[in-house]
């Protein structure tokens, strides 16, 4: 089944197109990667998928419903969580905190006005257990090191559980044990999660990635498995030059 | 954070117990003390609503004094209208002077003692709701919402200044009647005029703390901190700054109603700039942070300013501005900064552990 379609996508700004007709679609369960050189459009997909940027033409259809048009905050309520470049926590807050503010099943005023402490139980521990932040709950975010900021995001993630989950580039900074952990959280989420990740980590992407998609110049250059890719001869052309 | 909630918590039944035992046993039960008292809380509910926007969602309303002085004003009508029953056409006087035919509209719901209540309450609501709604969908933060909510207020002033037929001018409403209650014609130098105050600055401390300890106060301090990723959560981030908007001029309403029962008039005075300006001096010397030490702040300037006003006359505002100034660069978080410190030290004290353990992960 087709979560995500993407048909005929355009965005421009100023005299750049930054995204030019791209046409994607994204099977139920998927992991989905992105590559492409840069400039290619990938984290501006990401940004029109999840309503960072608007589109100048072209639909989104996400689980059979248009959603080019909605506000960022009502496509999250659709389940699209998004996880930026740079680690975004909120810092002022603490761990447990920052996982509330992500279990956002009811993020509306009035749900949220007759909401207290959540405990340390279910989904919440669960997910603190698997980023093995479950003793630091009342730090501040803003305390913890590099490599927990990431997996706090991550918890966040899995927190939100969101049905389609966009990364850009996730492991940048890790350390190289990081991020095989970092592929075995993917790897055990794909199926019951469709993410999409962008991602130049090719070690990684050979890790978790069942189908890849090449962008290039804004629309696709390529689409198949690791292998087809790196065997296809535009997709060389393109990364290294004529 | 449950520590500090703890804490807040023990804090707010202290300046409970203060404010409704310690207070009036200190003043001895003297109604003139008692008055001057209960002024300073209503002006402590004023900064306590302040630090419901600002401090936990960083929305600084500089034109919080604007809705202060809506409901100061909806309850001098209410009072305006009791005193002039026996004027022809149960007029205000001012409206004799400058020729007003008759008692217009807007007038005359406000014989209605429960209309007033309410409208005291809610026309400030219903304005800070206003301005919130075309502030935030807008996506307007930071200084620009200080900038939109004083000229808000300059303009709002001038209108109650110029609209002399109908708001009393520059002289505000004057001459008021008693309010009259169910069974009760308050005196306001009398102990429970003082209970009354103090009741209704305990009341609102609780609403606000029960509003910043539910999620919702969650979701303000991650406003705070960055809004575009909670829009990425799913949170309507406009809504829950609009709501918060509201019930603060709410509650800043319900504190211009008792002050307008305190000095038994109300004036443009109570839109003016530089009380505004006080409102948030009084937050940042108490600390924003917190609705209970925002209020004790109000307290504790407004009672300095009691007692040196009268020794400095001149002077007395150099001396607020330079504690303004002390605040802001020594004690950014006002005294509440202090207490927590030296709750930390105090804590920190028996073991010597180093303050923030973060393992590499």
């Amino acid at each position: 089944m087709t979560v995500l379609d993407i048909q005929n996508l355009t965005v421009q700004f100023g005299g750049l197109k930054a995204v030019n007709g791209l046409n994607l679609q994204v099977q139920q369960g998927e992991l989905r990667c992105l590559l492409g050189p840069n400039g290619a459009g990938k984290s501006t997909t990401l940004d029109l998928i999840c309503g960072k940027t608007r589109a100048t033409s072209g639909r989104i259809l996400f689980d059979g419903a248009d959603i080019t048009n909605l506000a960022e905050y009502r496509r999250a309520r659709h389940g699209i969580g998004r996880k930026f470049q740079v680690p975004s926590v909120f810092k002022e807050l603490t761990v447990i905190e920052n996982i509330e503010i992500a279990r956002s099943r009811r993020p509306g005023l009035l749900a949220a006005l007759t909401t207290f402490r959540t405990p340390l139980r279910g989904r919440v521990k669960e997910v603190l257990d698997r980023v093995a932040l479950t003793d630091h709950i009342d730090s501040k975010a803003g305390n913890l090191s590099h490599g927990q900021t990431q997996w706090l995001e991550i918890a966040m993630l899995l927190a939100q559980d969101s049905k389609l989950i966009l990364m850009d580039e996730p492991t940048a900074g890790m350390t190289i044990q990081e991020t095989l952990k970092t592929a075995e959280i993917f790897n055990s989420l794909r199926g019951e999660h469709t993410i999409i990740v962008v991602e130049h980590d090719m070690q990684f992407v050979r890790q978790v990635a069942q189908r890849v998609t090449v962008m290039n110049q804004g629309s696709v250059l390529a689409e198949g498995t690791i292998a087809e890719i790196e065997a296809d001869a535009r997709v060389k052309a393109v990364y290294l030059g004529h | 954070m449950n520590r500090t909630n703890h804490y807040d918590f023990l804090g707010y039944v202290a300046f409970a117990i203060i404010i409704l035992l310690g207070v009036p046993f200190l003043l001895g039960f003297d109604g003139f003390e008692l008055n001057t008292f209960a002024r300073y809380l209503a002006l402590a509910m004023v900064a306590m609503a302040l630090a419901l926007s600002w401090g936990t969602a960083g929305l600084l309303n500089l034109g919080q004094a604007a809705t202060f002085g809506i409901g100061s004003y909806v309850m001098a009508m209410h009072l305006k209208l009791a005193a002039s029953t026996g004027n022809p056409g149960g007029m205000p006087d001012f409206m004799g002077w400058t020729n007003v035919e008759a008692l217009p509209w807007f007038w005359q719901p406000f014989q209605s003692l429960s209309v007033t209540l309410l409208a005291g309450l809610l026309l400030p609501a219903a304005v800070a709701g206003l301005m919130a709604i075309f502030m935030f969908r807008g996506r307007i933060t930071g200084v620009f919402v200080a900038i939109i909510t004083l000229a808000f207020m300059v303009a709002l002033q001038l209108v109650f200044i110029e609209e002399q037929r109908f708001t009393g001018g520059q002289n505000g409403l004057t001459g008021l009647a008693p309010l009259e209650l169910p069974g009760w014609t308050v005196d306001t130098y009398s102990l429970p005029f003082y209970y009354l105050v103090a009741g209704c600055l305990i009341v609102a401390l609780l609403v606000g703390m029960l509003v910043v300890r539910s999620k919702v106060g969650l979701v303000l301090r991650a406003i705070r901190e960055d809004a575009a990723r909670l829009r990425y959560l799913g949170y309507d981030v406009a809504a829950y700054e609009t709501f918060v908007f509201c019930l603060s001029a709410a509650i800043a309403g319900w504190a211009g109603m008792l002050y307008t029962l305190v000095l038994e008039f109300a004036s443009p005075t109570y839109m003016s700039v530089s009380f505004s300006l006080a409102i948030v001096i009084w937050c940042a010397v108490g600390g924003r942070e917190s609705l209970v030490w925002a209020s004790v702040g109000a307290i504790l300037v407004n009672l300095a300013e009691g007692r040196l006003s009268d020794m400095f006359v001149e002077g007395w505002l150099l001396i607020l501005g330079l504690l303004f100034i002390f605040f802001v660069i020594f004690l950014p978080r006002g005294l509440y900064g202090l207490a927590v410190a030296a709750m930390d030290r105090l804590r920190r004290s028996p073991r010597t552990e180093p303050p923030v353990p973060v393992k590499e992960g």
